[in-house]
């Protein structure tokens, strides 16, 4: 089973904005999750990975095959949903799912056919397959992208924030997918929403500013939070005294008024309840961290 | 609030590059269409000034058509602005006013679109003063500058244009949102405008087209059509006439559209169309358990053909099934067939269909199309992927980046075809459906694979590298239509004249019945080879900087590209490469180093350097030919032709000759024997050869000579520069092979324009017309001094198959060693003017009181040889009836091939091109036509031109061309109403109407024409036919067989027109002296209304017709400036029965010399017309006035 590393990989764009800074990751075969905010570099790694960008230095491998250098080879055995999958308009499901196959080299047609319907009744899109994708909803439209995404034998399928736009159902629906599919190969799942890694992955790293800021398994990363995250409901006019006094991991509004989520080795004071930690506070704290 | 979304279209505008870019390509057009003379917009201006008011219309009114792109540009975004940023719903929550909203926005527009065009005047104005600051063009071609004509075209065609265009472009974008559609709307717009130009190429039709035209242009011309320059030089286009209520009409067109698009209009958004879940479907469907196919492990090389076969399919659907392309392809075949339908009219008669009229309006029609195609899609499909969102899934696949731009280029090729295919089928469909069944499928089919085809891939190629290279969807557009119409315009500017640098160019080749696609076909050949390779090395080269992934940067998209390539890439690269050069190469070596050619600057370089140092010879006496044998061989596989001429000439000046000048022309490499003689100069650039006589040849003494001549093309050309040696059809005259005897002034520059740009003094077109003249009458305008009436012996001998004809009687012919030989003679001395010609002919023969009349046509040509017979024997019948004998025994009518289109007469030949005549359609055609008008004035010409002809100055082409013509008529006249007469002068009539508005130099009265068709043909037909309805046919007979009985075949002094007058004046009643003034001498014209028509029935049964009319006689100079005359004169009324103007009842003839007239005439039945001059014998510039309704009281 092949592997994949990357080490010291930079990217800088003509504007001067550092997408990616000395990057080191080793990833084996599961799911991995790319946490991290909007503008972290989690895009520009996934398009580094899919061989769709340049990087300034560094080196990235799956096994043996250079990714920078031999892009071809890698595309061969690459499965990638990017953030914004579009269709071509007048095409249906089918078709699409059928040039993408004749693209990624499977030159039997039965073969092609057998595999398209294939996919296509794994995402639930067998019946619509005559139909045009572009009238498609968005739902629809991300399942036919997951469908090109496993075309082939894939042993590095990424995907870049799939569940943005679905509804729950579909959520679940995509996730079993994944995690079917990610028992064999390399999954590396990019997103902004935690839950979508705490229910599937069994490592992950988190990303900011272009850089990694935490590497692990999510277990590790709860465990390292046990006993330090604290919750208190406070008044909206009480924000900015706790935000002085405390570190607030993350506040958000619950029943109409602001529930704070606070890092403190002990009792930060009175009226906080300590908190099994989750991974948005993980999230938060490395995030707050690496600002600070 | 109109004020406040009003001032934002225009500033938000006004802030960005569009509006200027737009106005500076207008403004850069114009410009180098008023300093230069290549670049022409709407035709060429003539003696006109540049920046003439008339100047002016034509280019504000020809470019507001391109004006109409960038107009729906601003129309759009006025639109659309608010949807495209899905703003609409915000602001049109707010509590807007609809008509500010609505107005604001489209007056913003309608003004934006307006500034542009005022880029015309920015040209005219700015070319207007830098042209003679930069010795340009000289001082005296620019007028004033014409702030009259800018504001008024201004007001009748830009603003009135960009409204209606803008009412229609405003409603669709509104409606549709669709950029597309708005477009197609423009598009439309013009595609109405392009049908009603085929309207007006009828010329009953002409105020109808002008009314129906949307931009006025035909109303324009038709109001200006007979302007003479010094009207244009100060008439812009005038708020009146045709013009003004064109713009009335449609501008209230457009406010009906503007009412209606703003009533229809609503903040709210179109719901969207909800498509119907068919329930209860779901039920039905088949639940197929599909096990996951065994997928192999590894992948070790995509198939390219496959992965090109799929890019393939995907981009061509696509595009196919797009409504863009499905509008255009519809819009072609409504053009197609609106002008097949009204198309190929020639003097009121129909052509066949034949297969190369199908294949110009095809080729026509189908370039601007996928002109359009070309460009849009280019953009569109290179853009496809990363508009729909989809590039990085197929960028992260491993195909190569080649194959698929392959596949785009092909397809766009391909979908270009399938437009001109269909265009072509249509025209086949065409031809059945006209009962026309020779379906030459193989020209067809050839001629799309080795021309348009090429070109479509060549471009498709080069716009695509275009899109990918810029990587800007607009720019690209920008670059692709700067380098598709500008490329022309720079080489023009530059003088660069080789295919190798215009895209897609080829030396032109033209289908033909005769001669198949001609000689340009090698050329062609390797051109296209040298055209594709460089296509296909474009997209090659594209794929090395085709922005695989999301790389931005030029040296991302060459690392990522690079790595997507692979070796075979640069397998092909290199073989390509190598194989472009090694064509290049060749196309060079045969173009450049092998026939080098001159381009048009440079021949105006050599034809300035022959006058500036050999004009000094042009009176140098010069020998004159006395007899000529000819020995020649053609080779028409070959494409050869070469032999030699023996010739008599003789000394006919008083001094003794000491020296010979000649000039030779170098493509028949013409050499000169002479014996005792010696070549004292040659200049071998020019072909201007001095000979010394050891002994001089004295007055009166004669000499022998010998010319020899060699016609071989070499490899191919640049373009063909020899059309007259072809494979089947060659056609070369005596001229082309003979070197002019001394200085020839024919190779002078004529352009008087040319001429002052090189400082040559001006020239003449001829020589004044003189009443005792001696020297300049010893001298024929035809040969010029170089001959007199000379004898013609011809040996030519060409290949087995086809027959070679010379002047005279065959006295011989013989077939040996697969070789025809003939042997010709000519009956009588004849002028020394005649052609050689070779070709596969069928030949029709009829005797007719002991002459041959023949016809030599290409076999499938054979529909109306019978007709053409019948023509030659009717004009000989009238002929030596009443003018006198012929004196050859044969007179034959030849077919050449449409390389020319032109019908001319030679000693007893006449050669007529295939163009015409031989396939038009004459069935039901039971009258005089065109085809027999032909006919009987080139047979006529074997009097007036062969017999007799005039001295070389001016009034002497009247002595042929224009008593040509009358002959003509009066031929047709038999078995024809006069009433049907006057449809066959119109065209006289206009013809010279029109020619004179174009005139170069300075209009001649008829006795003194300089050469000049529209004089010579168009006003001679109409005032001798005139002159025969005023004095009698016998009379003016009497007049011309006097004059030729006089001259005929007589050794100099040749005739003048006075010498005719003298026959004429006696004629002439002295009532009507008058006319030879008005009509020979001057330039007259006249202004004839119908005013009022009243009948009132008598008591007799009979009716009483008072005519209230308006008669004026206008007296013109050669500038064109009229001044009003004394009318003096006898002019027609006349009463038509009928409606159609086909019955004339009565005609009288009267005598006017008021301005007003009114006069009562009784007639048996109630007429329903009235008409001054009914007929049409004046010359009247303006037409439809003359007749009016009779109103009964």
């Amino acid at each position: 089973m092949s592997l994949l590393k990357i080490n010291g990989l930079n990217k800088t764009y003509p504007n001067g904005t550092r997408a990616l800074v000395d990057v080191d990751l080793e990833l084996s075969k599961g799911m991995f999750g790319l946490l991290g905010p909007n503008g972290a570099g989690k895009s520009s790694l996934m398009r580094t990975l899919a061989t769709l960008q340049e990087a300034d230095s560094g080196t990235a491998f799956l096994g043996d095959v250079d990714i920078l250098n031999d892009p071809q080879s890698v595309r061969k055995v690459l499965g990638y949903l990017p953030q914004e999958f579009g269709v071509y308009p007048r095409i249906t499901a089918a078709q699409l799912l059928d040039h993408i196959a004749t693209l990624k080299g499977i030159s039997n047609g039965n073969t092609r056919k057998d595999l398209v319907e294939y996919l296509l009744q794994k995402v639930n899109l067998y019946e619509a397959r005559n139909k045009k994708v572009s009238g498609f909803s968005g739902g629809m439209k991300q399942r036919v992208g997951i469908a090109q995404a496993l075309i082939g034998n894939p042993q590095l399928i990424i995907v870049d924030e799939p569940t943005a736009g679905l509804d729950p159902g579909e959520r679940n629906r995509f996730h079993n997918l994944l995690a079917e599919v990610g028992e064999e190969v390399i999954v590396i799942l990019s997103t902004h929403i935690v839950d979508d890694v705490r229910e599937l992955c069994t490592d992950m790293a988190i990303m900011n500013l272009g850089q990694i800021v935490y590497k692990g398994t999510p277990a590790d990363a709860l465990t390292s939070l046990e006993g330090k995250v604290w919750r208190k409901t406070i008044d909206r006019s009480e924000k900015a005294a706790y935000a002085a006094q405390h570190t607030i991991i993350s506040d958000k509004m619950v029943g109409g008024q602001p529930q704070i989520h606070v890092l403190s080795d002990q009792l930060p004071g009175e009226g906080f309840v300590e908190v099994a930690p989750n991974l948005e506070d993980v999230f938060f704290t490395t995030i707050h961290a690496t600002v600070a | 609030m109109f004020f406040t979304f009003f001032k934002r279209e225009v500033f938000s505008a006004l802030k960005r590059p569009m509006i200027y870019i737009f106005m500076f390509i207008v403004a850069l057009l114009v410009f180098f269409a008023v300093v230069s003379d290549n670049v022409m917009i709407g035709g060429a201006v003539g003696d006109v000034h540049k920046n003439a008011p008339a100047v002016i219309g034509v280019f504000v009114s020809v470019l507001n058509i391109f004006g109409l792109l960038f107009a729906t540009a601003f129309f759009n975004n006025a639109a659309l602005r608010d949807y495209k940023y899905q703003f609409n719903e915000i602001l049109f929550s707010t509590p807007l006013s609809k008509a500010g909203y609505y107005f604001g926005r489209f007056m913003g527009a309608w003004l934006l679109s307006t500034l542009v065009m005022v880029g015309v005047y920015l040209g005219v104005v700015v070319g207007g003063f830098m042209a003679p600051i930069f010795d340009w063009i000289g001082p005296e071609r620019l007028g004033p500058t014409p702030w009259g004509a800018f504001f008024s075209s201004y007001f009748l065609f830009v603003v009135p244009n960009m409204f209606f265009a803008g009412t229609i472009i405003f409603l669709l974008a509104t409606r549709f949102k669709s950029t597309i559609i708005s477009f197609v709307g423009t598009l439309l717009i013009i595609v109405g405008y392009i049908i009603s130009l085929n309207l007006t190429s009828d010329i009953d039709n002409q105020a109808t087209a002008a009314l129906v035209d949307v931009f006025g242009i035909s109303a324009y011309n038709l109001d200006t059509q007979y302007f003479t320059p010094a009207e244009r030089n100060v008439i812009g286009p005038a708020f009146s006439g045709h013009l003004l209520i064109n713009r009335l009409l449609w501008m209230s067109i457009g406010l009906v559209i503007l009412a209606f698009s703003y009533f229809g209009f609503s903040f709210a958004t179109k719901a969207k169309k909800q498509k119907k879940s068919k329930k209860g479907k779901v039920a039905t469907v088949e639940k197929k358990i599909i096990y996951q196919p065994l997928v192999p492990e590894t992948i070790e090389e995509i198939s390219g053909w496959q992965t090109f076969l799929s890019f393939f399919k995907i981009n061509f659907l696509s595009m196919f099934k797009s409504s863009t392309f499905v509008i255009l392809l519809l819009f072609s075949l409504i053009l197609l067939i609106s002008n097949l339908w009204g198309g190929f009219e020639y003097f009121g008669l129909k052509s066949y269909p034949v297969t190369y009229k199908m294949l110009d309006e095809v080729n026509n029609l189908s370039s601007l199309f996928v002109l359009i195609i070309l460009v849009f899609f280019s953009g569109e499909l290179v853009w496809r992927d990363r508009d729909n969102h989809i590039n990085e899934v197929i960028d992260g696949t491993p195909h190569r980046s080649v194959i698929s731009l392959v596949a785009k280029t092909l397809s766009l090729v391909s979908l270009a075809s399938i437009l001109h295919l269909t265009l072509m089928v249509v025209a086949i469909l065409y031809q059945a459906f006209n009962g026309y069944t020779n379906f030459e499928l193989n020209v067809y089919f050839r001629d799309f694979f080795t021309g348009a085809f090429l070109v479509y891939l060549t471009w498709g190629g080069l716009l695509i590298f275009i899109q990918v290279i810029i990587n800007n969807k607009y720019l690209g557009y920008f670059a692709s239509v700067v380098l598709l119409f500008m490329l022309d315009i720079i080489y023009l500017v530059l003088k660069i004249e080789t295919n190798m640098l215009s895209i897609g160019g080829t030396p032109s080749t033209m289908y033909s019945d005769m001669n198949a696609f001609g000689p340009g076909v090698t050329g062609s050949f390797w051109f296209n080879g040298y055209w594709m390779l460089f296509g296909i090395l474009t997209v090659i080269l594209a794929a090395l900087l085709w922005p695989r992934g999301t790389s931005k940067t030029v040296k991302d998209r060459l690392a990522a590209g690079r790595k997507a390539l692979g070796s075979r890439y640069y397998g092909a690269l290199g073989f390509f490469s190598v194989a472009f050069i090694v064509v290049a190469g060749f196309v060079y070596y045969n173009t450049q180093v092998l026939n080098p050619y001159k381009t048009s600057h440079e021949q105006e370089l050599q034809q300035v350097s022959y006058e500036r140092q050999y004009r000094k010879f042009v009176d140098a006496p010069t020998i004159s030919v006395l007899d000529i044998n000819y020995f020649i061989d053609i080779y028409p596989e070959a494409r050869t032709t070469n032999g030699r001429a023996e010739l008599l000439v003789s000394n006919k000046n008083d001094v003794a000759l000491d020296s010979l000048i000649f000039t030779v022309s170098e493509s028949y490499q013409q050499e000169v024997e002479i014996p005792n003689s010696e070549l004292v100069f040659e200049d071998e650039e020019l072909g201007f050869l001095i000979y010394k006589l050891n002994q001089p040849l004295q007055a009166g003494d004669s000499m022998e000579m010998v010319v020899r001549f060699d016609y071989t093309p070499k490899g191919f050309e640049n373009e063909v520069s020899n059309m007259s040696v072809l494979r089947n059809g060659t056609f070369f005259n005596n001229g082309s092979i003979l070197p002019s005897l001394g200085y020839d002034p024919n190779f002078e520059l004529g352009d008087k324009n040319k001429r002052r740009k090189y400082e040559l003094p001006e020239r003449k077109r001829m020589p004044d017309l003189q009443e005792n003249c001696s020297d300049l009458c010893m001298n024929n305008y035809l040969t010029d001094g170089t001959s007199d009436w000379v004898m013609v012996e011809t040996f030519i001998s060409t290949s087995e198959d086809q027959i070679a004809i010379a002047p005279g009687s065959l006295v011989s012919k013989e077939v040996k060693d697969g070789r025809a030989h003939y042997h010709y003679k000519v009956d009588h001395p004849s002028q020394n003017f005649y052609s050689f010609i070779s070709a596969d002919y069928q030949v029709a023969t009829r005797p007719w009181k002991g002459i041959d009349l023949e016809v030599y046509y290409h076999p499938d040509h054979s529909i109306n040889i019978e007709r053409m017979l019948d023509a030659l024997e009717k004009s000989m019948k009238y002929y030596t009836e009443n003018f006198g004998p012929y004196y050859h025994k044969q007179a034959r009518i030849i077919e050449f091939p449409r390389y020319a289109t032109f019908a001319q007469a030679f000693p007893g030949t006449m050669p007529y091109s295939e163009a015409f005549g031989f396939i038009i359609d004459l069935e039901g055609e039971d009258k005089n036509n065109v085809v027999d008008a032909v006919i009987a004035h080139e047979m006529a010409h074997q009097y007036w031109a062969h017999q007799v002809i005039g001295a070389n100055m001016k009034g002497s082409t009247m002595l042929s061309e224009s008593f040509a013509e009358y002959s003509s008529l009066m031929v047709m006249k038999q078995g024809t109403d006069e009433v049907q007469m006057k449809d066959f002068l119109k065209y006289d009539l206009q013809r010279y109407l029109r020619g004179r508005s174009r005139e170069t130099e300075q209009e001649q009265p008829l006795m003194k024409v300089e050469n000049q068709g529209h004089i010579h043909y168009g006003k001679g037909s109409v005032i001798l036919y005139a002159l025969q309805d005023y004095i009698g046919e016998d009379k003016v007979n009497t007049a011309l067989r006097g004059f030729l009985e006089e001259f005929r075949y007589k050794e100099p002094p040749y005739p003048t027109a006075y010498d005719f007058m003298r026959y004429l004046e006696p004629q002439v009643p002295d009532s009507l002296q008058y006319l030879i003034a008005d009509w020979f001498e001057d330039i007259t014209l006249y202004d004839l209304r119908m005013e009022e028509a009243t009948a009132k029935a008598l008591d007799n049964g009979k009716y009483e017709v008072t005519v209230n009319f308006l008669a004026k006689k206008l007296k013109a100079d050669g500038a064109g400036n009229t001044d009003e005359a004394t009318l003096n004169d006898w002019i027609d009324i006349g009463f038509y029965a009928d409606r159609d103007e086909e019955e004339l009842i009565m005609r009288q003839r009267v005598y006017l010399t008021q301005e007003e007239g009114q006069l009562s005439f009784t007639l048996d039945k109630l007429p329903a017309k009235a008409a001054i001059d009914p007929l049409r014998l004046l010359i009247d510039r303006v037409d439809d006035d003359n007749v009016k309704t009779v109103v009964v009281e």
